[in-house]
C-alpha cells in the first residue's frame, strides 16, 4: 500500500461513541485486578482508568501481562480478584458478548467468508437490526474508513492496513463502550506502522471512543497514547502522560524501557547530588530526598551536553569532565560514548575548569561511561575525535530513590 | 498449484520419463488392469445386454438401497462427527483422549467383526435384541441394520476430517464474534460453520463412498435377501455366485464409476475445499 496521509472526513454529526451524557467521566476502570495461570502470577493488583474519549497505551515487554489485562476487560478471561467497570457499570461477571467492547485483534480476526460490508454489518445483523439501518450504518462506516472501492472484497484481498480499518469499522458499528487494540501494528512493516498509527490517531479523535492500546513499542506508545501505563512483570510501574513517563520516569524500569537512559548512583548532599567527586546542583530535584540519601541519577542521551571548553550552554548543569571514547553516526543524530572522570580530586585553588583528565591512562577503566547524542547541526559545528577532553553537563534529569532491597519500592 | 522439481542435471533429465514409467508400470497390473477389465467384460456382450442387466428390478433395488442406506449413514456421521469434533476440541475432560481413540477405532476393526458385533447386540439372541424382539422390534436383517453397519464402519471418517480443522481454527475468530455480541449459536452458525464447509463436504463424500462399498459387515447383518435387504455389493457377490457374470458386472461398473466421480470431486475441488486454509 502507498503511504499517503489519509485524513478522516469531517462529520461532526456522527459520533460512534456510545450514546450517553456528554460529561467527561471515566469510561473504563480496572480496579485491583489480579490473575494467576496455574502457579504463575500474571497480574498483581493492577488498577487504572480510561477517561471518556481518551486513549491509553499499556506498554510492556512480552510476558508482562498486558494482553491478559486486555482480555479481562473484553470478558475473554476472568480475573481472580478485582473488578472491571465500564461507564459506571460493573461488568466483571458479564460474558464478553454483553459487554459491548470492541476488540481489534492482532491479526484482525476478520471473518474470512464475509465481504468487507458483511463483516462491518455483522454486529447489527446479530442484533437483528432492520435492513435499512444496517445499510446506512455500513455506508457511513465505509465512508469513514475510506474503503468505498473495497466494500465487496474479501479480507484476504485487502492489505494489512485495510484489514485493520475494516476491523475498526466492524466494532464501531455497534457503538462500543471502549475500543481495545491488541498489538495493532505487530504484523506490519516499519513504514506502514508509522503511517497507520497516525491514521488511527486521527480516526480516534474523530469518533471519540475511549481506547486502550497494547504495545511493546515505546515509540508507538509515545505517539498513540494520551496517557501511558507501563507494565512490568504483572504490575503497573507508572501511569502518566507521554511527557511524564518519558521525562520523569517514576522507576528505573520505566526509565530504561522507554528509550535509552544513563544511570549513575549518587548521594544527596546540601542541594546537590554527589556522584563520586562530581557535584551536580539539583536544588528542586533533591527536595523530596533526605540529606545523605542514596539516589539514582537518570538522564537521557539527548539531555547530555558536551563542550570542548568549560563553557556549557545556558540551562545546562555541569556534571564532570570526560573523554570522548567513541563516535557513531546513527542517521538522524550523532552518538557519543563519553567516559566521565568521577574520581578526580580538585586541588585547592585549582580553578581551571578543564583540568587534566587522568582516565586516558592504563587505569582509565575507572571512568564511568555515559551515552550522549547530538543533533546534526551541533555535530557539524563542533567535531570531536576519540580522546578529546570535554566538559559534560545535563539539561534535565530525574532522581530516583536507590533502595538496596528491590521489594522496598 | 505449480509443480516444480529440483533440477539435478543440465539438459534432458532421464530420471523423469524413467520414474514416471516405473510408477505407471507398477500400477498397471495392480490397479489399472483390474479396473479396465470391469469395463471390458461388462460391455463385451453389447450395450443392450449391459442395459438390461442394469435395469433388472433386483439390480435397481440393490442400487437404490445402497444409496439410501449410505445417505442416512452419511447424514448421521457428518452431524455426529461435527458435534463430536466440537466437543472434543473445545472441552477438556477426564478420558478425552480415550474417547478420541475409541472414535477412530472402527477404521482398524475388520468389517466382518463389526457386523458380528452388531449381531451380538441387536440379533435375536443379542443383548438388546433379546429384550426388543418380544416387543416386535426387529432391527437385524432389515435396511436399518444396514444403516447401523454403515454408521459403525464409517464412524471415524467425517470426524477425522473435521476435527483437525477445529483444532487449527484460530480462536480469535470466535472470540471476535463473541465480543461483537454474538451468542454461542450465532457464532457457530455465522463464523465457525462457514469455515468448516470444506471439511464437511469432503467428510461427507468420504463417508458416502465408503458406505456404498461396504460389504463385510452388511452381509452379516442384512440377511442378504434379494429385493429386501440386498445392497449393491451384496448383489454383485450373489450374482457372481449364481454365475450371472454380466449382472454382477453391470453393477460393478456403476459402483466403480461412482467412486471415480466422488474422488474426482474430492481432488479437483481441493482448491475450493481448502479455501479457508490459505487465509488462516
Amino acid at each position: 500500500m502507498t503511504p499517503k496521509m489519509q485524513l478522516v472526513p469531517d462529520d461532526p454529526h456522527v459520533s460512534w461513541a456510545p450514546e450517553r451524557s456528554e460529561k467527561a467521566g471515566v469510561a473504563a476502570s480496572v480496579r485491583g485486578i489480579s490473575k494467576r495461570f496455574k502457579k504463575a502470577s500474571v497480574l498483581e493488583d493492577v488498577s487504572f482508568e480510561v477517561a471518556e474519549g481518551e486513549s491509553l497505551v499499556l506498554l510492556g515487554a512480552s510476558g508482562s501481562g498486558k494482553t491478559t489485562i486486555l482480555r479481562i476487560i473484553a470478558g475473554l478471561e476472568q480475573p481472580d480478584t478485582g473488578r472491571v467497570i465500564l461507564h459506571g457499570k460493573d461488568v466483571t461477571d458479564l460474558p464478553a458478548r454483553e459487554r459491548g467492547v470492541g476488540v481489534i485483534f492482532q491479526a484482525y480476526a476478520l471473518f474470512p467468508r464475509m465481504t468487507v460490508e458483511k463483516n462491518i454489518a455483522y454486529g447489527l445483523k446479530i442484533r437483528h437490526r432492520p435492513r435499512k439501518e444496517r445499510r446506512e450504518t455500513v455506508n457511513r462506516l465505509i465512508d469513514l474508513v475510506q474503503l468505498e472501492k473495497h466494500r465487496k472484497k474479501y479480507p484476504w484481498q485487502l492489505s494489512g492496513g485495510q484489514q485493520q480499518r475494516v476491523a475498526i469499522a466492524r466494532t464501531l458499528a455497534y457503538k462500543p463502550q471502549v475500543l481495545l487494540f491488541d498489538e495493532p501494528f505487530g504484523a506490519l512493516d516499519a513504514q506502514t506502522r508509522v503511517h497507520l498509527r497516525r491514521e488511527i490517531r486521527a480516526l480516534l479523535r474523530k469518533v471519540k471512543v475511549p481506547s486502550v492500546f497494547i504495545t511493546h513499542d515505546q515509540e508507538e506508545a509515545l505517539e498513540l497514547g494520551d496517557r501511558i501505563a507501563v507494565l512490568n512483570d504483572g504490575h503497573l510501574e507508572q501511569v502518566g502522560t507521554p511527557d511524564e513517563v518519558y521525562n520523569h520516569p517514576a522507576t528505573e524500569y520505566v526509565a530504561t524501557f522507554l528509550g535509552a537512559a544513563n544511570l549513575l548512583l549518587g548521594v544527596v548532599t546540601r542541594g546537590c547530588v554527589e556522584i563520586g567527586t562530581a557535584r551536580l546542583p539539583a536544588e528542586t530535584e533533591t527536595k523530596k530526598f533526605r540529606e545523605g540519601q542514596s539516589v539514582k541519577l537518570v538522564f537521557r542521551p539527548e539531555d547530555v551536553c558536551v563542550s570542548p571548553d568549560a563553557k556549557l550552554p545556558e540551562g545546562c548543569r555541569r556534571l564532570a569532565n570526560g573523554v570522548i571514547e567513541q563516535i557513531d553516526f546513527v542517521g538522524a543524530y550523532e552518538r557519543l560514548n563519553v567516559r566521565l572522570d568521577l574520581a578526580h580530586r580538585p586541588q585547592s585553588g585549582e580553578l581551571a575548569p578543564l583540568y587534566q583528565v587522568t582516565i586516558n591512562t592504563p587505569e582509565r577503566m575507572v571512568g564511568v561511561p555515559v551515552m550522549a547524542t547530538r543533533p546534526k547541526p551541533e555535530a557539524h559545528a563542533t567535531r570531536y575525535k576519540p580522546g578529546d577532553r570535554v566538559a559534560v553537563g545535563l539539561t534535565s534529569f530525574s532522581l530516583l530513590p536507590n533502595y538496596t532491597l528491590a521489594r522496598q519500592r | 498449484m505449480k509443480i516444480t522439481a529440483v533440477r539435478h542435471v543440465r539438459g534432458y533429465d532421464v530420471a523423469r520419463p524413467v520414474s514416471i514409467g516405473v510408477m505407471l508400470g507398477i500400477m498397471l497390473p495392480l490397479v489399472f488392469l483390474p479396473l479396465l477389465s470391469i469395463f471390458i467384460y461388462g460391455t463385451s456382450k453389447g450395450l443392450g445386454a449391459f442395459w438390461s442387466s442394469l435395469t433388472a428390478p433386483e439390480a435397481i433395488f440393490a442400487l437404490k438401497l445402497s444409496m439410501a442406506t449410505s445417505f442416512w449413514a452419511t447424514v448421521f456421521n457428518v452431524l455426529f462427527g461435527l458435534f463430536a469434533a466440537y466437543v472434543l476440541s473445545r472441552y477438556d475432560f477426564w478420558g478425552r483422549n480415550a474417547v478420541i481413540v475409541t472414535i477412530s477405532l472402527p477404521t482398524a476393526i475388520p468389517t466382518a467383526v463389526a457386523g458380528f458385533a452388531l449381531l451380538l447386540l441387536w440379533g435375536p439372541y443379542g443383548t438388546l435384541g433379546r429384550m426388543l424382539n418380544p416387543q416386535g422390534v426387529q432391527v437385524m436383517f432389515t435396511p436399518y441394520a444396514i444403516i447401523l453397519a454403515n454408521i459403525f464402519v464409517t464412524f471415524p471418517l467425517a470426524f477425522g476430517v473435521i476435527k483437525p480443522v477445529f483444532d487449527t481454527m484460530s480462536r480469535s475468530l470466535e472470540e471476535a464474534s463473541a465480543t461483537i455480541g454474538a451468542t454461542r449459536w450465532q457464532t457457530f452458525w455465522h463464523v465457525t460453520l462457514p469455515s468448516l464447509r470444506g471439511a464437511i463436504v469432503s467428510g461427507a463424500l468420504l463417508t458416502f463412498a465408503r458406505a456404498v462399498g461396504e460389504f463385510g459387515s452388511t452381509i452379516l447383518v442384512s440377511g442378504n435377501l434379494a429385493l429386501r435387504t440386498q445392497t449393491a455389493p451384496l448383489y454383485i457377490f450373489a450374482k457372481f455366485n449364481e454365475g450371472q457374470i454380466e449382472a454382477a458386472n453391470a453393477i460393478a461398473i456403476v459402483l466403480a464409476l461412482l467412486s471415480f466421480v466422488i474422488f474426482s470431486v474430492l481432488f479437483f475441488a481441493r482448491d475450493w475445499l481448502e479455501f479457508e486454509a490459505q487465509e488462516a
